[in-house]
């Protein structure tokens, strides 16, 4: 046994112990202590896993979600970096706390979301079975760069691993390109035609053009953003067709959605356990996966309709009898999926409701806010008078009230206020009973009312 | 701190606006349409309408027949490098000589970051390739390994005014490109935290006859109401003899969003100077 190995497991146990004592998530740094006192460690740890990685722009944790609830049914234990710590000191901690000081552990899949930008590093250090790659939108572009740098840097890291089976999403012209430009196998996934057509057409879309020759694309059919049936007249590069496929949409309601599935030719009904169209792909994307892994279509059915979202992730908590749910938004294209959210849930309805917007500028957030004069906020005027406060807090809440004012919102509706505490106290007394109050919280902020929102309704730490 | 805003949205009462149209022209919204540059297009249209000036957007991309005499106020924002290599022949090519003569005649102009350099002579990569672009402009980029990224504020002498006696304007750069001006171009303004131009000689953008150009994304004009009215008022002057200014408007959550920011941004700084909310 190498003494450096030993060191650095007890070193990076004891930082978890003690970080976890002083109430400090304790995700990233012990798995730093390991690399720095023994670079090799995660390739050793994971060599004994079977590993599944996700990443992507949008989607990565639910879909994350509902793969584990598969390995459950499947009765198949794992790990998984439940916190968001996506990196690679936080994928080190992941194993780190799951193995002995001998580096060996009772359980033997790792089901790991990857930063995707972090993907092409974190690969080289351990050999992916699956590899699922959700989508990719324009996302902070400060951090992150042009989306065709991140998928490229994506690229580069599964071209490292030719063993590893891809999932990828069909609908989005950007990841699809993974298959035809690698030798790996894949599972594709994606909409059918006559599923879903919307007939919003977005001038701001992430990739109208030909990520091969440059030419406009042609659309079968649109989903959201650039997502759909794309195909190029010049070169021919089009959308490849998916072994899993939601054929039809029968239900999309507050809480879930109802869709029919074509699962490798068998087709099946089946109840999804969170709303909204976008965590229909990431269910799509979960299945692919049970695919590639082989498992039955009852496990991988049943998990679907009983997965639970991660944190702040649509999550939802009783009060009495209103609701708050709160919606993580980070980029122009989740931020206008989750307004489409709303306003379908809200179109109908004759109850009014509260919504707050909490906009940080740290760099997990971004420092550019520039992004929610992409988002369409202009698509909610339909329900305007339904909104009893919009309240905008957070570092740039105030670049929030003037979005608002400039998508027509009643500035006399917009309250800015910094305590999140008073927020949710306020916003929850003047919610009408069975009503909702809507947090959409950017990432930093997200943590900040999470801890808030757990403390005062006993929900579990996020690392849990 | 909290606030409710106890302002209204604002509806003019000024009849003789109503006669007015400002035609806005947005070059490639399709493709120069990164970091929330639409957000300039909705803030001129914004703020005409809340003064009863009638708008109209003309949405102009590839292919499509661009003639500047039909605009009041022409938009070019920046893309994604891909998306630039796009429209770079139609813009040089098909649209080039109307935008040339077009800022000659001094038609309003706002172009941003990609936009801004695509009217300089040329750009010259990190590894000594040189690009040509349009040349309507005495300006030249050098492109840089390292991004100038982060916040941006600066200050226009031409946006001074009682509601901010400073001509602050607060932004978001990100670039490698450093821009360098020749003797006919004026910079918009001077640089007080952020990178600007170049990083070196402490200005930003750059201003020829009523043509704006500027690195500041975040979007520009929404975060800085003045300068919006500013170039408003220059496309109604020019159009209309009998237009006089602008009524004002009540901006006091753009104000506060400004004002927040430019403490945020300039709180380390020794120069730092009070700015009083309006």
């Amino acid at each position: 046994m190498k003494f450096r190995f030993v060191l650095a497991i007890i070193a990076a146990k004891a930082a978890i112990i003690f970080l976890r004592m002083i109430n400090y998530g304790g995700t990233s740094l012990p798995g730093k202590i390991a690399l720095l006192i023994y670079p090799g460690i995660l390739k050793e740890l994971s060599s004994s896993f079977k590993v599944i990685a996700i990443t992507g722009t949008n989607g990565k944790t639910t879909t994350s979600r509902v793969i584990a609830q598969m390995l459950k049914e499947n009765g198949i234990g794992y790990i998984a970096n439940k916190s968001g710590a996506n990196l690679l000191n936080g994928i080190t901690t992941t194993f780190i706390e799951a193995v002995n000081i001998k580096g060996t552990s009772n359980v033997s899949t790792a089901l790991l979301e990857m930063d995707e930008a972090a993907f092409n590093k974190i690969i080289e250090h351990l050999e992916p079975h699956v590899t699922v790659v959700t989508n990719f939108f324009r996302d902070q572009l400060d951090r992150y760069g042009e989306v065709y740098s991140t998928l490229n840097s994506v690229l580069t890291g599964i071209r490292k691993t030719p063993g590893s089976a891809l999932v990828l999403n069909a609908d989005d012209s950007l990841c699809a390109s993974l298959g035809k430009d690698s030798g790996n196998k894949v599972v594709y996934y994606g909409f059918s035609p006559s599923a879903w057509n919307s007939t919003e057409n977005t001038l701001n879309n992430d990739a109208a053009f030909c990520l091969y020759c440059k030419a406009p694309y042609d659309y079968e059919n649109r989903v959201y953003g650039h997502l759909g049936g794309f195909i190029c007249r010049d070169c021919g590069y089009r959308h490849p067709g998916s072994t899993v496929t939601c054929t039809g949409i029968e239900e999309l309601n507050a809480n879930h959605s109802r869709v029919k599935l074509d699962l490798d030719g068998t087709t099946v009904d089946t109840v999804i356990n969170l709303p909204a169209i976008y965590n229909i792909y990431n269910a799509l994307a979960g299945c692919a996966c049970g695919i590639a892994m082989g498992f039955s279509h009852d496990s991988i059915i049943k998990a679907l309709s009983e997965f639970e979202p991660g944190f702040g992730r649509m999550e939802k908590i009783k009060k009495d009898d209103k609701s708050i749910r709160v919606i993580l938004i980070k980029n122009p294209t989740g931020f206008n999926q989750v307004l489409d959210y709303i306003l379908n849930e809200n179109n109908d309805e004759n109850k009014s409701f509260n919504i707050a917007f909490l906009i940080n500028d740290n760099a997990a957030d971004g420092r550019d806010i520039s992004w929610l004069w992409d988002v369409n906020i202009e698509k909610l005027g339909k329900i305007y008078d339904k909104i009893i406060t919009a309240y905008v807090s957070g570092t740039r809440g105030p670049d929030m009230a003037v979005r608002l004012k400039y998508a027509d919102f009643d500035t006399k509706k917009i309250k800015h206020v910094e305590d999140y505490n008073r927020i949710i106290n306020e916003a929850l007394e003047t919610t009408p009973g069975n009503g909702t109050f809507y947090i959409l919280p950017t990432y930093t902020a997200m943590l900040d009312i999470r801890y808030i929102l757990k403390n005062k309704f006993k929900l579990k730490e996020f690392w849990e | 701190m909290d606030n409710t805003y106890n302002t209204y949205n604002t509806h003019s009462t000024h009849n003789t606006y109503s006669a007015y149209t400002i035609n806005i022209c947005y070059l490639y919204p399709d493709l120069l349409n990164s970091y929330g540059d639409r957000g300039n297009v909705i803030a001129l249209k914004k703020r005409c309408e809340w003064r009863n000036i009638q708008v109209n957007i003309h949405n102009i991309s590839i292919g499509d027949d661009f003639v500047p005499g039909n605009y009041d106020i022409i938009f070019l924002g920046g893309g994604q490098d891909y998306e630039q290599e796009i429209i770079k022949e139609d813009l040089l090519a098909c649209k080039g000589g109307q935008i040339k003569n077009a800022i000659e005649q001094g038609k309003v102009f706002l172009c941003i970051c990609g936009g801004y350099q695509l009217l300089g002579k040329y750009y010259r990569t990190w590894d000594g390739r040189e690009m040509g672009f349009l040349g309507a402009l005495d300006i030249y980029t050098i492109g840089h390994k390292k991004r100038m990224i982060g916040n941006l504020a600066f200050k226009c002498d031409f946006l001074l005014s009682e509601k901010n006696p400073g001509g602050i304007v607060v932004g978001f750069e990100n670039h490698s490109g450093k821009t360098y001006l020749g003797p006919g171009v004026k910079p918009l303004g001077k640089v007080i935290k952020g990178h600007g131009n170049n990083g070196e000689d402490g200005f930003e953008g750059a201003v020829y006859k009523n043509t704006y150009c500027s690195y500041s994304h975040g979007s520009l004009l929404p975060k800085n109401p003045m300068f919006t009215d500013h170039l408003i008022s220059l496309a109604l002057k020019q159009k209309y003899n009998d237009f006089d200014c602008l009524e004002k408007l009540d901006d006091s959550i753009e104000m506060n969003a400004l004002f927040k920011t430019y403490r945020k941004v300039c709180k380390n700084l020794r120069n730092f100077y009070s700015f009083p909310l309006a």
